[in-house]
């Protein structure tokens, strides 16, 4: 039996984790979450001056995008390359319907997410029965034809016409704020909350049906269809809900300080989020926030130092290979895994008595 | 009782299964042959995995041929792989509740019905360890509460001991011994094992060559000289 | 009706290249089971490598121009026999996601080296002039050409008659079984990885003539490749060279009509996804194959 997507290599074996319970830590986990958002929310505007927030609010709208990614990846073991260029077309038709109806910005974001959604299946639909090589090229492919589509019709900026775009109108289009979010801060608030909706929407996907059957998905083919899962309809809606997400963060990117041009779509992007996504780690869903981190981030902060960020591309080529090669959970995985090895060896050091044998990795 | 009528595979130039016409009675039937018999093919007609290119099977008096795909299960084969395959990220419970809710299972029992299947095959206290961190005995086990929870019309165990030692077995046949009953489905093995289909099985068939080349009450067909040298070869003096 | 003979004749060129490189991606896939995506980025590297030679004036032409091709066989040649092996028993979706490692990793490394300044390579084929029916046709371009028909017929040669060829299209069949005929794999693969090293080096440096030496726009001219490739089922080396003049042909004849013009490029990707949807309708996926 082939198994679908297998990124932790050949078999289809335990994930090399030992955890042996739901951890019943449970509860601390959500105090500290709660702890983070509180200081994210609250705390974080204060110490950031202007640009650094406006970096921090294009992360935390792009780990939009890669927890959509993640879990395409991770829980259903598919890979798309156009995942990028469905965010365009979020903003695309957060902008268009923007110009034609007088919708409130929370539905125009819905809508926004729902449209991509549905063309994201669209793009899905005739690779289902193929194998996981086949839909990866299918969604390069329609990545390269969207990238040359925008390119022509541009984005809307209350010109005419279905693309809604006028020379006269400029290069940039920008969606306007809602009123709760006009500032900077409140904006990069607003954001932190859908991307937690987002989150939540995610954990409850993937603790309940979906990411049971995706987990058979994963397993085998076969295993999927031996239980009654209608492997089709599951594949499709990993796709539809990554796109859905693709297409929400698009909504919100429109309405990000600057606007969106066809400028910030070039081609190898959707190749660098693919990088980082898998850098990030797709078996937690912390990885989406690393990843956007290492896409939004980390850019900016070299850029600040002076270094090229030419470098970044190479940094995420080698971040693919290594991922693919050895680290397939990427660093959500790899990160706690060391932490808790140093950890042990620091508790060695100070009580050597207490040494016990090393679990097995 | 599932009536087989000439059902015929073919892959390219090989035929798997040719012309195998056999009538499995309830309770527990045990399917043996030579390697490359057909018995694994077989069950991948009876799970839908495969379609043949003649013949017909007739399930309780349902043309089961015409149930596509996933539905298979949904109608209520049950099967187990030769490499076992429970899901290694999901817990026990998960990965018995995958099966409830995808093959029709009713949400008011749910739970109840997991956990009967669960404790039925002994995984009780295991029932939210992941699957990955369990014995190779325990993850066959979570392969047999797959098939019997909920409401199966027919389970189909494939070599479900392999890789076991002996108490595992021993254990395990006590188990599926048991299953007709719990679950009022009939049950056919496919196993090497002749004391394993000795122990549990009271009749059954025996394929060669994609045919049927004997069937009845075990003892009779282990002794049957066909059998035998089907095994053995044509010639053996020993 | 525009007169479409220059668009025709670079067409033909651009799809001649086009082809040659589906041909390489094609044996490379079959006999190691890597879609190479990076396929692009090594002649782009290659060609600029071959401008800083000449720009510099530290070899003779003719070197700087061998130096293309040489760089396309041997960092192919490194890729493969580094990450060959350890990725030999995954799925084919994980080599080719490897292989965008990689892309990545010349992008990122041409961009810094060579910056985003344009640079020109002018190959002295191109200053050769030929007037052909009617039309006026480079030497770079007849290259193209030639070269895409020489490559085909060639490669399919080689692999009917040769022993690796042989064993390239065994090991295309079936990695397994041939390992245990005591057929030596990785040298085999080692020869199929250098061969398509050394066409996409080719590729590189005649694109670079035909296209222009634009570090992005050359990476990603692994997508026609890739669709003639796709076209061919990644198996039929014919159908792929005619989808890579097909391709070529049809991208170029569309700039004479000024209404779909802008839509031109489109076509790779059109075409492309046509394949994949045909093969979706035809193809059966059946689950598990003949087991005991």
């Amino acid at each position: 039996m082939t198994a679908v997507g297998t990124l932790e290599g050949g078999e289809t074996d335990s994930t090399g984790e030992v955890r042996t319970r739901r951890s019943g830590r449970g509860p601390v986990r959500l105090v500290v979450l709660a702890g983070l958002v509180a200081f994210v929310v609250f705390g974080l505007p204060t110490l950031l001056d202007r640009y650094w927030l406006q970096i921090v609010t294009s992360a935390v709208i792009y780990s939009i995008v890669t927890l959509g990614l993640g879990l395409l990846i991770g829980r259903a073991g598919m890979v798309s390359l156009c995942q990028f260029l469905l965010l365009a077309i979020g903003a695309w038709v957060a902008l268009r319907l923007e110009y034609a109806t007088s919708l409130p910005f929370p539905v125009l974001i819905v809508v926004a997410g729902v449209v991509t959604g549905l063309i994201g299946a669209l793009i899905g639909l005739p690779a289902l029965r193929l194998s996981g090589l086949y839909l990866a090229l299918i969604t390069l492919m329609a990545a390269g034809a969207i990238t040359v589509v925008l390119r022509i019709a541009q984005f809307p900026n209350g010109g005419g016409g279905f693309f809604g775009n006028s020379a006269a109108g400029g290069a940039s289009s920008r969606l306007p704020r809602p009123a709760i979010a006009a500032g900077d801060t409140a904006y990069f608030r607003y954001c932190v909350v859908v991307a937690g909706l987002m989150f939540v929407l995610a954990v409850w996907q993937v603790r309940g049906k979906s990411g049971r059957a995706w987990a058979a998905l994963r397993q085998s083919q076969a295993t999927a269809v031996a239980a009654g899962v209608n492997t089709m309809l599951y594949r499709l809606w990993a796709f539809a809900l990554a796109s859905f997400m693709a297409g929400v963060a698009g909504g919100l990117l429109a309405a990000d300080s600057g606007g969106v041009n066809i400028n910030q779509f070039p081609v190898q992007n959707s190749i660098l989020l693919l990088a980082v996504v898998l850098m990030g780690g797709v078996y937690s869903l912390w990885g989406a926030v690393v990843a956007a981190l290492l896409l939004r981030l980390l850019p900016a902060l070299l850029d600040n130092w002076g270094v090229s960020t030419e470098l970044l591309t190479i940094l995420f080529g080698i971040g693919i290979l290594q991922v693919l090669l050895t680290a397939p959970g990427g660093l959500a995985d790899q990160v706690p895994k060391d932490l808790a090895n140093l950890g042990r060896r620091l508790r060695n050091l100070v009580s050597p008595k207490a040494k016990r044998a090393a679990p097995p990795t | 009782m599932i009536e087989v009528h000439g059902l015929t595979v073919r892959f390219g130039g090989v035929v798997p299964i040719d012309r195998m016409t056999v009538t499995l009675a309830g309770g527990t039937c045990g399917l043996i042959g030579p390697n490359g018999a057909g018995k694994t093919t077989f069950f991948n007609v009876l799970s839908g995995f495969v379609k043949p290119i003649a013949g017909s099977v007739h399930a309780f008096g349902e043309d089961l041929l015409a149930v596509t795909d996933f539905r298979r299960a949904r109608w209520g084969v049950r099967r187990t792989f030769q490499t076992e395959q429970a899901i290694a990220n999901l817990t026990v419970y998960d990965n018995v509740l995958l099966v409830h809710e995808n093959t029709g299972g009713g949400r008011a029992t749910r739970r109840q019905d997991v956990m009967d299947a669960v404790t039925f095959v002994g995984l009780e206290p295991e029932a939210n360890h992941l699957v990955g961190t369990l014995g190779v005995a325990s993850r066959r086990l979570v392969e047999v509460a797959r098939a019997v929870v909920g409401k199966p019309r027919l389970v189909l165990l494939d070599e479900p001991a392999a890789g076991l030692p002996a108490d595992e077995t021993e254990h395990l046949a006590q188990l599926i011994r048991r299953i007709p009953q719990e679950t009022e489905a009939p049950v056919i093995l496919v196993d090497h094992d002749m004391s394993l289909v000795s122990a549990c099985c009271a009749t059954t068939a025996v394929l060669d060559f994609g045919r049927l080349i004997a069937s009845g009450a075990t003892a009779q067909v282990l002794r049957d000289e066909h059998v035998i040298s089907a095994y053995l070869g044509a010639e053996e003096e020993l | 009706m525009p007169d479409l003979k220059p668009f025709l004749v670079l067409g033909f060129a651009l799809g001649g290249v086009f082809a040659m490189s589906g041909v390489g991606l094609v044996v490379l896939y079959r006999a190691t089971g890597v879609l190479n995506l990076a396929y692009g980025a090594i002649g782009a590297t290659g060609a600029l490598i071959t401008w800083s030679l000449l720009d510099s004036d530290w070899a003779p032409d003719w070197l700087a121009y061998l130096a293309c091709i040489a760089f396309g066989g041997l960092a192919t040649l490194l890729y493969g026999v580094l990450f060959g092996p350890p990725f030999a028993a995954r799925d084919p979706l994980v080599k080719a996601t490897a292989t965008l490692g990689l892309l990545l990793i010349l992008l990122g490394t041409m961009q810094w080296v060579w910056g985003r300044d344009p640079h020109g390579i002018t190959l002295p084929t191109t200053r050769w002039n030929y007037e052909l029916f009617d039309a006026r046709v480079s030497g770079t371009q007849i290259i193209g050409v030639v070269f895409a028909i020489a490559v085909t017929v060639g490669t399919a040669a080689f692999l009917r008659v040769t022993k690796v060829g042989t064993a390239m299209r065994a090991l295309a069949n079936d990695r397994e079984i041939t390992a245990t005929l005591g057929v030596p794999v990785r040298r085999v693969e080692a020869a199929a990885w250098l061969g398509s090293g050394i066409v996409c080096g080719g590729a590189g440096l005649l694109l670079s003539n035909l296209v222009g030496l634009d570090i992005v726009g050359l990476t990603f001219l692994v997508i026609p490749a890739l669709a003639a490739a796709l076209i061919g089922q990644l198996r039929s080396l014919w159908v792929t060279l005619a989808a890579g003049f097909l391709i070529g042909i049809v991208q170029s004849g569309l700039t004479a009509f000024s209404e779909v013009a802008e839509y031109r490029t489109l076509t790779p990707f059109v075409l492309a996804i046509l394949a994949l949807l045909w093969f979706a309708i035809r193809r059966e996926q059946s689950l598990v194959r003949s087991s005991g």
